[in-house]
């Protein structure tokens, strides 16, 4: 068996050697003198020399992306371009990323370096206003589902331990809330537009439009027909894990963040790449490690500011963040377990890498640094509506090549041989999506991955609503209105918006903010 | 309840369901989509021209059974006009081989195709009975692995073919995919998700069933009624792969189009620049000529191993460093024969090998 | 104080006392001496010898809690003989890789901590 334990050296094809024990002594690697009280991928350290290796991996992983460019000096002073927002969540991650940005840039206390040097602290002149100021957002599901308990009010305790935090707490359910909406500055749109999911023969999405009527459903019934509109349990993870994303970045937006900080370990980094790649996000591998965003298609006459999404915990183990707060006294409050009938991707990807990182340790960090070394094929067409991450080219076409899903497709008209069973006293097959006016549907405008949350189904196939049409998030409309020429379905002649004036005059005595 | 008619085709009873895309549909119209849909592969990704020479990895399981039934079933009904072969390697394992090389001679029969055996033994003297009671369990997959890659290029070069074709299915590219991101192995990464690779010396190899799951496989085998021989390797490898597998597994039951999603990610991205630039580049070996990326290929650095009884000590490139330096003359051991790449398109005088 | 028993101090972290009646920390006392299986004594057993004993062990706390305290859902607590992957244990403030893991040895007055690494953010 070959000796070395670190799987990136062997090229044995199949075989990935076991975890060995630690190294051969029990004492600290650093200081060599105290005990060890923990064990890191085979690196044994005491609780004091522990502590300071956690918060230089949190400085290394966040300060590169702090100032805007990266200029010429070695050591530049910490500026950011707007302020801070950090996405909370109760669980261990954000609770660490809470404390420790606290400690580092906004709290009177010394933090040492490795060589027992202060430079911690809003005292050293380095970490003194980096951000002018921060917020802390957190998003609250529990309307998704029904029986689980409303956590706003104990995080808000949690965070009112950071007095100069302030707290922001959203609803799941604001992802369908226009008044949410034109709060953190998005424009508004004169239309409701619902698009066609359930149905289980074609992966058309066909929208459907409605007029913008006062008799509407409230935000939490908008959110709950969504939800049990999708096709499997897989999808209602990942729907709330974008709306949660999007809401929090619109929530920076409003705020002038330049950054939004990210509670993610290593461990949950390359559980998400992982599920991510599983779904076939592989195109946006490079956005779920460090994103910038900028608020796009909206229209906005005013340059948009592009805010950072940085998780400065991303070289940090689980394992690490657990023995790091206990030994800190950080305490968290946990995320509630999420009521769900089966697993999903993302689940089912959390049970493999936390057990594999029990036996091979190296794993996470591997996967990890492997997916950084990659980038799209392609340049992008555009961003996806739902997601607002780029989107690739020829998305459906890849899919219909790879499944034969109809024979009304004109690609089987080519061939040389027939379908069999050709039924020649019957109507045509259903539509396929070539035959219908593609800015009717909602398919050309979503990412690989977004289309397959919303059609791809499973076996055990969760129970649709019908035949009402769902109702689309708000940050969705907008832009497909204005790219999109669409009929009003309720009057004859409808009236057919091609530029964004008239539109905004039709509608101009609804808004409530010029 | 009434039995649903095929969704495809709206005439026939609907007999099963696809695992591809969940749809019942009668036994005529899967057996249409599934020969198509490759059939499809194979016209976008522009795998052959007619007169080509094409090479079936034959092993007798059902990827290379089915694949033997579906290139001719294709072939014949298209005029791709291929010369098809199946070619089958033996690695020497007493049981397992056996049996299934009576179901290539079987095929052989069946489809009406020459075929051609080759074994670790003839080419490298060693059956990989031998290695394992050598090298033990550990790392036998690596040094089979090693040797048929190479084993099935030196008998298509031959039998003269242009091309090779294997039977690795969407799950199987699916499953590298993930393996090769928890491994880290950039390079083949990069690689995996090609339906077409050639490298400058050697035969272009393709799948054409790299969009076929592995469970219509099985299916359309069973409903065409073609045998084929079904067991794993006695060998098998350790945990690893098969915790990959599993998990594509449960990704699959979650989700079936899970394993296409997965190769569209593989799809979409590649490696960066500035990681390629760091890679090795690729050179002859200087023993048998094959190509490797360093002065001795991989196949001939095992060989190397089991002939001095160190073969456990060169599966890492560190060691193998290490072995370089100790290198006895070439004639005292065992090597593997010359390789002869294919000819290139400009005739070249060449003076024939011996 | 018995000298046939181990007094020790438990506590829960990460969620994980939501399987344990919400109760954070609590004083547990064991046989010094357990089955060598680590199966859990019960009343009726007790008048039973086993076949072999061992020194109470980590991996005898962990079926003893499973048994005696454990309110919901043990597979979120462990798997086959150890806790399930994501928990971390401390013995002493120690990690428990560094001592063993279920082969440490108890001793009175030890302090086990067992903190759920899975309900991360």
């Amino acid at each position: 068996m070959s000796s070395c334990g670190n799987p990136d050296s062997s090229e044995a094809d199949a075989l990935m050697p076991r975890r060995l024990k630690y190294g051969r002594s029990r004492d600290c690697v650093r200081c060599r003198e105290k005990p060890g009280n923990i064990v890191i991928r085979h690196a044994v350290y005491c609780r004091d020399c522990f502590s300071p290796l956690v918060t230089l991996k949190f400085r290394k992983a966040l300060q590169p992306s702090i100032n805007a460019s990266a200029g010429t000096s070695k050591r530049p002073r910490l500026k950011a371009d707007g302020n801070l927002l950090m996405a909370f969540s109760g669980g261990l991650g954000s609770s660490l990323l809470l404390d420790i940005v606290h400690r580092i840039y906004f709290s009177n206390e010394s933090v040492l370096n490795e060589n027992e040097e202060p430079v911690g602290g809003k005292n050293h002149p380095r970490n003194a206003d980096v951000w002018p100021s921060a917020t802390v957002c957190y998003v609250e599901v529990c309307n998704a589902f029904p029986g689980m308990r409303d956590s706003t009010e104990e995080l808000r305790t949690v965070v009112s331990q950071y007095p100069c935090f302030e707290y922001v707490a959203t609803r799941i359910e604001d992802a369908f809330d226009r008044s949410w909406w034109l709060r953190v500055g998005g424009l508004p749109s004169f239309s409701q537009l619902s698009v066609d999911i359930g149905n289980p023969t074609s992966c058309d999405l066909s929208i459907i439009s409605a007029l913008f009527t006062p008799a509407e459903r409230s935000p939490t019934d908008c959110l709950l027909a969504y939800l049990s509109s999708l096709p499997t349990q897989t999808a209602i993870s990942t729907a709330i894990q974008t709306f949660i994303r999007i809401l929090t970045l619109y929530t920076a937006r409003s705020r002038g963040a330049s950054h939004l900080l990210l509670g993610t370990s290593l461990t949950s980094l390359s559980i998400s790449l992982i599920s991510s790649i599983s779904q076939g996000g592989g195109y946006t591998t490079r956005e779920e490690l460090q994103e910038e965003w900028t608020q796009s298609g909206i229209g906005s006459t005013e340059i948009a500011p592009t805010i950072r999404i940085v998780r400065p915990l991303r070289d940090v183990t689980m394992k690490e963040c657990a023995a790091y707060a206990r030994w800190n006294n950080i305490t968290v409050v946990g995320k509630q377990r999420v009521p769900a009938t089966t697993q999903g991707i993302h689940s089912l990807t959390k049970d493999f890498i936390v057990g594999l990182e029990k036996d091979y340790p190296s794993t996470v960090s591997t996967i990890a640094r492997t997916c950084a070394k990659l980038a799209p094929k392609d340049a992008p067409k555009g961003s996806c509506l739902l997601c607002q991450r780029p989107m690739q080219h020829d998305i459906q076409e890849w899919k219909n090549r790879i499944s034969i899903r109809s024979f009304g497709e004109a690609k089987l008209a080519s061939d040389l041989h027939t379908p069999p069973n050709p039924h020649n006293n019957m109507p045509p097959p259903p539509l396929s999506s070539q035959s219908i006016d593609q800015t009717l549907s909602l398919t050309p405008h979503l990412c690989y991955s977004c289309h397959t949350t919303l059609t791809s189904r499973s076996s055990r196939g969760l129970k649709s609503t019908g035949s009402l049409p769902v109702p689309l998030p708000v940050w969705v409309s907008p832009p497909l209105l204005d790219s999109a020429r669409v009929v009003n379905p309720d009057e004859d002649r409808g009236e057919v918006f091609q530029n964004r004036q008239p539109m905004r005059d039709a509608i101009a005595e609804y808004l409530l903010e010029s | 309840m009434a039995p649903a008619s095929c969704a495809l085709c709206q005439n026939a009873k609907a007999i099963l369901k696809r695992p591809k895309t969940g749809q019942q549909i009668c036994k005529e119209c899967f057996f249409y989509v599934f020969e198509t849909e490759v059939h499809h592969t194979i016209l976008e990704a522009q795998l052959f021209k007619p007169g080509d020479k094409v090479a079936i990895g034959a092993s007798g399981g059902k990827d290379s059974t089915v694949l033997a039934y579906v290139m001719k079933t294709l072939n014949d009904r298209y005029k791709y006009g291929l010369e098809l072969f199946l070619l089958s390697i033996d690695e020497g394992i007493t049981g397992y081989r056996d049996d299934s090389l009576e179901t290539v001679k079987r095929n052989q029969q069946q489809y009406d195709m020459p075929l051609k055996i080759l074994s670790y033994d003839e080419l490298y003297g060693w059956t990989m009975d031998a290695i394992v009671s050598r090298i033990g369990k550990k790392n036998n997959c690596t040094f089979c692995g090693v040797f048929r890659r190479q084993a099935l290029d030196r008998g298509a070069s031959t039998l003269n073919v242009d091309h090779i074709v294997t039977g690795h299915n969407a799950d199987d590219i699916a499953e590298t995919v993930l393996m090769n991101i928890m491994r880290g192995d950039i390079a083949r990464l990069g690689r995996c998700t090609v339906i077409c690779t050639q490298g400058e010396d050697t035969i272009k190899r393709s799948k054409p069933f790299k969009y076929a799951y592995e469970k219509e496989i099985v299916m359309y085998a069973y409903f065409k009624k073609l045998d084929y021989f079904s067991t794993e390797c006695i060998y098998s490898p350790d945990a690893y792969r098969g915790h990959a597998r599993a998990f594509l597994k449960d990704l699959e039951a979650a989700r079936p189009s899970a394993i296409i999603d997965i190769i569209h990610s593989g799809e979409a991205f590649e490696v960066k620049e500035e990681i390629k630039a760091t890679q090795k580049a690729q050179q002859t070996c200087m023993r048998c000529g094959y190509m490797s990326s360093n002065e001795l290929c991989k196949a001939c650095t095992l060989l190397e191993g089991l002939e001095r009884g160190m073969a456990n000590s060169v599966i890492t490139d560190r060691a193998r460093r290490k072995m370089d330096e100790l290198r006895p003359a070439p004639d005292i051991l065992r090597t593997i024969p010359q390789y002869r790449s294919p000819l290139p398109a400009v005739s070249v005088e060449v003076a024939p090998q011996s | 104080m018995s000298s046939d028993t181990l007094t020790l101090k438990v506590e829960f972290g990460g969620g994980l006392e939501l399987l344990f009646s919400n109760k954070r920390i609590r004083d547990v006392t064991i046989p010094a001496f357990v089955p060598g299986d680590s199966s859990v004594p019960s009343p009726e057993s007790e008048s039973i010898q086993p076949t072999s004993l061992k020194q109470a062990d980590v991996t005898f706390l962990l079926h003893y809690l499973r048994e005696k305290h454990l309110t919901d859902r043990p597979e979120l607590f462990m798997e086959k003989d150890t806790v399930r992957p994501g928990i971390l244990v401390l013995i002493n403030d120690t990690d428990w890789e560094l001592e063993g893991e279920g082969d440490y040895v108890l001793k009175d007055k030890d302090e086990i901590v067992l903190i759920s690494t899975l309900h991360g953010g």
